[in-house]
């Protein structure tokens, strides 16, 4: 039997964090272009929707990485994803209710994911540690 | 459902990381399964029993009685 250890190639990983970058930078640029004054609508836009692609793909290779991982870390990830959903649901339901109070501005969509992203992280972490 | 793959393990001297490889699973698999935390699907249990020349049943124990004939 062979001692080394299994671990997650490299390569897929990398992909990843190239694709993650350029979508970031696409998703600044779009940012910045939509701040310019002058373009016509249409333009707008096209400005606005010039992430999807990226996003696309980092979508696709997500979906195939966690293809890829045994049955165990599949299951871990999906209770995270099943906690950052009903979490997300529940801050966005709270949110709400303070904005008809009027004590928090109005929600801004674009930040969202960066909610899922942490309720995603508390999900693994609360997964994680139940079968450890 | 128990599992003796703790001490099969043992037996043969193999490491978590070891037997995590064998069977293409990663270690938090493996240790999930030793500690009775995760009850593995049947083609890795499958496997498992494999890496030690075993059947299934020498490996994991099905406890619920409620199943058991009258």
């Amino acid at each position: 039997m062979t001692t080394t250890t299994p671990r997650i190639s490299s390569h897929p990983a990398r992909a990843f964090w190239a694709v993650l970058g350029i979508g970031t930078a696409i998703d600044i640029t779009a940012g910045w272009l939509l701040r310019q004054p002058g373009y016509s609508p249409q333009a707008r836009v096209l400005f606005a929707l010039l992430p999807i692609p990226m996003n696309l793909v980092l979508v696709a290779l997500i979906v195939r990485r966690i293809r890829q991982l045994d049955e165990f870390l599949r299951r871990v990830h999906l209770e995270a994803v099943a906690i950052a959903f009903l979490l997300s649901g529940v801050a966005v339901f709270i949110y709400g209710y303070l904005q008809q109070a009027q004590v928090v501005h109005p929600l801004n969509f674009g930040i969202v994911w960066i909610f899922m992203v942490v309720f995603y992280g508390i999900g693994y972490v609360i997964a994680a540690r139940h079968y450890r | 459902m128990k599992t003796r793959l703790r001490v099969l393990r043992a037996e043969k001297e193999w490491t978590q990381a070891q037997l995590a490889e064998a069977v293409g699973v990663s270690r938090q698999a493996i240790i999930a399964i030793e500690n009775g935390k995760y009850d593995p699907a049947l083609p890795l249990a499958f496997k498992l029993a494999r890496a030690f020349g075993k059947n299934v049943e020498e490996v994991f124990v099905w406890e619920d009685d409620s199943l058991q004939e009258k």
